[in-house]
């Protein structure tokens, strides 16, 4: 029986005829022997042979189609993220390259423009107007310091700064400046006064402040007139009008009117000595961008004085001669306070 | 020296790779090359799966999944052996799964595996026997293989697998241990098991033999 069973394991093979020699010889000579093995193996035989006669079963007729057009989705999808992603160690470090790349781009064309931006408009710092013109020392940052003008210009500057309570300031204002006139200068006034222009802009209107200034002493006019006279020699640089400057211009009267301002005229017999001791007690007092100007029948000096220093100014120039004053907008002790002294005959 | 022979015989596989062509062509991104591949292998593919599972309709869906699922991963093929036996592989393996699921669905509804597989069986037997003359003798064929695919689903799947590959389909031993990648020894003790276990079987479902 023992034997059987190692024969048995065998039977398969030697219908197979793949058992060696001695093995084969061995089942063989057992098979002679034994009829219980004989009749396992006719039986493996025939189970061989049925499943042997087992029909092949046919792939339905769509079976094919039905294959290939999964296939062929599956393909498009593939492609598409093979089109974009393969072989990966290329095209990864290529995006990652080009995005690098985008990145660094957009942050340059940015800061460009930033640049541009501060160049035409300047910066929105949401400080209110009456700091503005506490802190403001405009006079240092420009290059045409010497005039009515210039002053101007500075002042727009820093009231570019502003940006809320636009209207509030220009009623706050309204004493300095008369609000038509600021309009129109809103209009007129270029983006280049705000940088190098500036400069030509404040030459071009100085001659203006002058004539102007004899016609109205006091208060509002001088000022007022001298933007609109300045106007026509500021629309020749109208043409390189750029975005923002709009906004910016609509600061400009609001701007002037942030700077006080005092009139002052002195009464004197000789008015060069005048002129020349004025001068002199400005440049003690302390005064920027002191500048004269001598005309027919007057002299005019502007200059930039600290506030506190204004009544001991007044009162030195009551030695020189008799004066007639009107301060406007001065409304705190800092800061400075725009100061044009015009020199006249008793 | 062992692995020096295996190489050989890799390479000898690859040369004699009727496939090759096509599948190179695949993997290049020719879709319609793998038709080719299609053509050539989907009967087998098909009868593996329908002789594994004893389903025509699983059958069917199992070789369509086989296919997909080659060309999905045909760019990982490297050739170490033949296109056919690492399709067949696919397959034998997507109809171990698909049986684990048809058994577990079975269960669950109370049906025996063995008597599903034999209605479904003796219904496709009737769609392949067209060439046969004799009604009296076709249905009595028709009967018999059912009989014997009831008795090759009741097999364990690891006897079944080598029985399918080996007596149904006709590969070599070596092909055999190429696809299901397990030694010449266990093949053989496992188709000698299946073999004598698929006797037993047919004894008792048809009688004598």
């Amino acid at each position: 029986m023992k034997k059987c069973k190692g024969i048995e394991n065998n039977l398969p093979f030697y219908l197979d005829d793949s058992l060696t020699g001695a093995e084969k010889q061995a089942v063989e000579e057992h098979l002679n022997s034994c009829p219980r093995c004989s009749k396992v193996l006719v039986e493996l035989s025939k189970t061989g042979a049925l499943v042997g006669s087992l029909a092949e079963v046919k792939p339905p007729p769509w079976f094919k189609q039905k294959i290939m057009a999964r296939v062929r989705e599956e393909a498009e999808e593939k492609s598409f993220v093979q089109k974009w992603f393969y072989p990966l160690r290329i095209k990864i470090p290529i995006q990652i390259f080009a995005t690098v790349c985008i990145a660094v781009l957009t942050v340059y064309i940015y800061r460009a423009g930033e640049d541009q931006m501060k160049a035409v408009v300047p910066s929105s710092a949401p400080a209110p107007v009456v700091e503005v013109s506490r802190n403001q020392k405009p006079a240092q940052s420009l290059e045409a310091p010497e005039n009515l003008t210039a002053n101007v210009t500075k002042g727009k500057v820093a009231a570019g700064k502003d940006t809320r309570d636009e209207k509030a300031v220009v009623h706050d204002m309204s004493s300095g400046f008369a609000a038509p006139k600021a309009e129109e200068m809103k209009k007129t006034l270029p983006q280049e006064n705000v940088s190098a222009g500036g400069r030509d802009a404040a030459k071009s209107i100085k001659e203006n402040v002058a004539s102007d200034a004899k016609a109205d002493k006091y208060a509002n006019a001088p000022a007022a007139k001298s933007i609109e006279q300045s106007r026509t020699g500021l629309e020749r640089k109208k043409a390189s009008v750029v975005l923002g400057s709009a906004m910016k211009e609509s600061r400009a009267p609001q701007s002037q009117s942030v700077m006080p301002k005092a009139n002052i005229a002195l009464h004197v017999s000789d008015i060069d000595a005048a002129a020349v001791k004025a001068e002199k007690l400005l440049t003690k007092y302390g005064a920027k961008n002191v500048a004269r100007q001598i005309q027919e029948g007057k002299a005019i000096l502007t200059a930039e004085l600290k506030i506190q220093n204004i009544k001991d100014l007044i009162a030195q120039l009551k030695t020189i001669g008799r004066i007639e004053e009107r301060i406007v907008s001065v409304d705190n002790a800092d800061g400075n306070i725009f100061i044009v002294i015009e020199i006249v005959n008793n | 020296m062992l692995w020096v022979s295996n190489i050989i015989d890799g390479q000898k596989a690859i040369d004699a790779d009727e496939d090759i062509e096509f599948v190179l062509a695949c993997q290049k991104g020719d879709t319609e090359a793998f038709a080719v591949l299609v053509e050539r292998h989907q009967k087998q593919i098909l009868n593996i799966a329908f002789r594994m599972t004893g389903d025509y309709d699983e059958a069917c869906d199992i070789a369509q999944e086989a296919f997909i699922s080659a060309y999905r991963s045909i760019r990982k093929f490297k050739a170490e052996a033949k296109f056919s036996t690492w399709l067949y592989r696919i397959v034998i393996n997507y109809s171990k799964n698909r049986l684990k699921q048809m058994r577990g669905r079975d269960r669950r509804e109370g049906v025996s595996l063995d008597d599903s597989g034999e209605i479904k069986t003796e219904g496709i037997l009737n769609k392949s026997l067209i060439d046969c003359d004799n009604p009296g003798t076709h249905l009595e064929k028709r009967e018999r293989e059912a009989q014997v695919q009831k008795c090759i689903t009741s097999l364990d799947d690891e006897h079944r697998e080598v029985l399918v590959l080996r007596d149904i389909q006709g590969f070599s031993y070596e092909e055999i241990r190429d696809i299901l990648k397990i030694p010449d020894g266990t093949v053989k003790s496992r188709l000698s098991r299946a073999r004598r276990a698929l006797k037993d079987c047919l004894i008792k479902v048809i009688g004598d033999l």
